[in-house]
């Protein structure tokens, strides 16, 4: 034990500091021994930091960067995968959209077509009610004519039977001049009414 | 009366033996943060999913924060993955040990007239052992990424020296300027070499001496004044065992992306 220097914490009570080896000369050992440099310790503590560094890097860091490498990979990934389906729902929109207008502008020319439809079908149902109309007028007119001529027909012959028959009853009746005259020109009466 | 502060020697105590071996007390703060890894890892590995838990997800959000600090310097996150079994290893272990050894009972636990714990840092053996794997590692990923000859060139100068030679023909002063920098830059070289051992050491004197010095520190602080006085000092030592196996880490992160990269000239060819 070697004694380095006195130390008085209080004035009854020195302390003394002491240290083994500290100062020691090299002597025969050398600096190394005097710094504690020894052949079997140095070979024990690398043995130690050897397993010390097994120990950290299998059991410790190794995993950890594994596990952390991996979980960045799936962070990375996600990330991929969410921005993927991100563009391709913005795609989607845009192609919704895109069939939205479309529809929109298939539908507009669809109305518009289906008004012009209607419209010409009005006109076309219109123009044809027109048509059965003058027909049906045609028709009537036709049958009013029909009727007419059928009543003149039938008149002239009352008219023709008629005359038949007051010529059979003058034919039976002493007929004098004056009744003769007025006969006549009743009969012509008649026809003239009659036409 | 008087008491002694008890000021830990550079050498680790050795507390037991088993057989001829010799168990120090740095081997058990080494062994302590070795099982609380074991452990750590065990339950982890039984709990890890994709939806993380509270463990896991503490876990993860303490590499998400170094593991962004080291992209820092490899520029990206395949490089820092390609070294972190080398360079995690050495920043959780030594973060761990540092902070062990700030735990009630490390350097007041005594075995006869040694401390029974001791920070695993304190101990150079340890420290040169994890400097060692720092810089031959760089060197196996460099072997690996840049080839043996590509990466052992960066040292052994000797194909710009004969080409060297050739140059005479276009004259004798084009011909010794060419040998002139080849001398050089074999020069250079050597001094790579040096550079290499003045890396191990570094890196191992640094962080034992830090450590170290923090122990010493709070041994003395804590000897002198048991209460209170030495909790600033204690925090102060959370922070040093924070920054020293940053340090560590990112100067080992830096050997292995500087040692993988082409040398110069050879990515235009």
């Amino acid at each position: 034990m070697f004694l380095i220097e006195n130390v008085y914490a209080t004035s009854e009570e020195p302390i003394v500091a002491t240290a083994e080896h500290t100062t020691q000369p090299a002597g025969d050992e050398g600096v190394a021994a005097s710094l504690g440099i020894n052949a079997q310790l140095f070979g024990f503590q690398l043995l130690n930091f050897a397993i010390v560094a097994g120990i950290v890097w299998f059991l410790i860091l190794k995993p950890l960067t594994k596990t952390m490498e991996e979980r960045k990979k799936l962070i990375d990934d996600s990330i991929d995968n969410a921005k993927a389906v991100e563009t391709n729902l913005q795609m989607s929109e845009v192609k919704f959209q895109e069939k939205l207008d479309e529809a929109k502008v298939e539908a507009n020319k669809i109305i518009e077509k289906s008004h012009t439809e209607a419209e010409k079908l009005s006109v076309d149902m219109k123009e044809k009610a027109k048509k059965e109309i003058e027909m049906l007028i045609d028709q009537a007119k036709r049958n009013i004519q029909t009727e007419k001529e059928n009543m003149m027909s039938e008149i002239k012959k009352e008219t023709v039977n008629l005359i038949i028959a007051a010529v059979e009853k003058i034919m039976n009746e002493k007929l004098d001049d004056k009744k003769d005259v007025a006969l006549i020109e009743e009969t012509l009466r008649s026809f003239r009414s009659v036409s | 009366m008087s008491s002694e502060i008890h000021i830990p020697p550079l050498a680790p105590e050795v507390v037991f033996h088993i057989g001829n071996i010799n168990i120090t007390n740095t081997m058990i703060n080494a062994w302590i943060a070795i099982i609380i890894f074991l452990v750590l890892g065990i339950v982890l590995k039984r709990a890890i999913r994709l939806r993380p838990g509270k463990l896991q997800n503490w876990c993860e959000y303490f590499l998400e924060a170094v593991l962004g600090y080291f992209d820092g310097v490899t520029g990206n996150r395949k490089k820092t993955v390609k070294f972190l079994p080398i360079v995690g290893s050495i920043f959780f272990f030594v973060l761990l040990s540092n902070w062990l050894g700030l735990l009630p009972g490390t350097g007041s636990i005594t075995v006869g007239h040694n401390m029974l714990l001791r920070p695993a840092n304190t101990d150079l053996n340890l420290t040169l052992a994890m400097a060692l794997v720092s810089v031959i590692g760089s060197h196996v990923y460099a072997f690996i990424a840049i080839g043996v000859f590509t990466h052992l060139g960066k040292f052994f100068q000797i194909k710009n020296f004969i080409k060297s030679f050739a140059q005479f023909k276009h004259g004798i002063a084009d011909g010794a300027i060419a040998v002139f920098t080849a001398l050089i830059e074999f020069a250079v070289g050597l001094i790579e070499i040096m550079s290499e051992i003045a890396k191990v050491v570094s890196l191992s004197l640094r962080l034992f001496g830090n450590i170290f010095a923090g122990e010493v520190l709070i041994s003395v602080i804590s000897a002198l004044v048991a209460a209170l006085v030495p909790t600033p000092f204690m925090l102060l030592e959370l922070l040093v065992g924070l920054i020293q196996a940053a340090v560590f880490s990112m100067l080992t992160i830096v050997y292995l992306t500087v040692a993988t990269s082409a040398p110069h000239g050879a990515e235009e060819h």
